[in-house]
């Protein structure tokens, strides 16, 4: 499970991995990205950012 | 080896950093010595070596202290709850990954292609043929899936295999995942009821474990290796000693732990456009191989407490990322800090 994370300036540019807390950034040569963009492509939805 | 060999050998591959393998000597252990109740695939111990399970046992990790004579650890997978069955898909294995940048002087892909020896010293309470396998990752996962054997048990042995060269599977020079190293334990039949490999060959997952030592079978199977290296050329040469400093920081490429606590914090300074904001940039010991995926934690503060997802980072690379944290309430403190700060940017 992930959650959305917003920047200082309210841009989503990471996401939460619930499991272990540890923030994943958006950066296609991440594996744990990689992961989250196939848990995507499985249909999954990642809770949304805090507002 | 003859004194012809050893001088063949010199032609051919360089007198420094000739191991292709970061922490063969199972030396760097960030995340710690020990994990207990692992079920599932993860980085638990020795740096760079992951444990690879599905639905096969449960094991316990170590850096252990049980090593040959001129080494100081091994990676050692003990079975603490066993698969006596294990159902056709499960597997468990050792891997160990490598970056494209690291092999690109195999020349893969070329009439120049190299051939390589794989080294390392292996224990186990079982004995038997083993597989070990090599997957090219760039190339639809074309793999070679040689045996060795471990001829008696609860003894350390050292073993050789030969590694021919690929003229025909081009290696990505980039940093993502090349060619995977596997050393399997046990598996169901869907990577096991195939024959083993000798030459690179189309991927075919029953060729994977064709030589299936079962560990894992019964509890309390293990099994340790050690003394790991891969090197261009067809010799197996004395194991290559680099000094610990230089195995840590090629390790810290893929994962890092500062080790905080008792005292040594990464304090978060107050910026100037709120009060409630704190924020300070971590510096890598060593470029990351990419922007890594962090965990932020033990925060502590005088008077105040952190807004959810606080502290988290954002705004990073592989070389700096930013820490951020926004406070909840008291605002007004003077200080706050961090006491546990991790990175992995793995393969």
């Amino acid at each position: 499970m992930y959650k959305l994370v917003n920047d200082s300036l309210g841009n989503n540019n990471s996401v939460l991995r619930l499991s272990d807390n540890a923030f994943i950034p958006f950066d296609p040569d991440n594996t744990d990205y990689q992961e989250y963009l196939e848990w995507l492509a499985e249909g999954n939805t990642p809770e949304p950012a805090d507002e | 080896m003859t004194q012809a060999a050893v001088l063949a050998q010199l032609g051919n591959t360089p007198l420094g950093m000739r191991n292709l393998i970061i922490n063969g000597a199972m030396q760097i252990a960030q995340r710690g010595t020990q994990s207990t109740g692992i079920t599932t695939t993860g980085f638990s111990t020795v740096d760079h070596f992951r444990t690879s399970l599905s639905s096969l046992g449960t094991w316990t990790e170590d850096q252990s202290t049980d090593a040959p004579s001129g080494f100081s650890n091994s990676f050692k997978l003990t079975c603490t709850t066993a698969d006596a069955s294990p159902a056709a898909g499960d597997v468990a294995y050792i891997r160990y990954m490598f970056e494209g940048f690291e092999l690109q002087n195999l020349a893969y892909g070329t009439s120049s292609a190299k051939p390589m020896t794989l080294s390392f010293w292996v224990k186990s309470n079982k004995t038997g043929s083993a597989s070990v396998q090599l997957l090219q990752n760039d190339n639809s996962s074309k793999n070679i899936s040689p045996s060795y054997t471990i001829s008696s048990a609860d003894t350390w042995e050292y073993k050789t295999i030969s590694i021919p060269a690929d003229t025909a599977g081009n290696i990505d020079n980039d940093n993502g995942p090349a060619v995977s190293l596997i050393w399997w334990l046990n598996s169901g039949s869907t990577y096991s009821s195939g024959s083993t490999q000798t030459s690179w060959s189309t991927y075919s997952a029953a060729d994977s474990n064709a030589a299936n030592l079962g560990i894992g079978g019964s509890t309390s199977d293990y099994f340790a290796i050690t003394g790991v290296q891969l090197e261009v050329g067809s010799v197996a040469t004395e194991f290559e000693r680099r000094p610990y400093g230089t195995e840590l920081a090629l390790c810290q490429r893929y994962y890092w732990n500062p080790n905080l606590g008792g005292g040594n914090y990464f304090w978060m300074h107050p910026i100037s456009y709120g009060a409630g904001f704190r924020r300070f940039t971590v510096i890598f010991p060593v470029r990351m191989r990419a922007t890594p995926t962090c965990t932020v934690g033990g925060v502590a503060t005088n008077g105040g407490s952190f807004a959810t997802n606080s502290p988290r980072t954002e705004a990073g690379g592989s070389t700096t990322i930013i820490c951020v944290g926004d406070l909840a309430s008291g605002a007004g403190g003077e200080f706050s800090y961090i006491t546990e700060f991790k990175a992995s940017a793995e393969l």
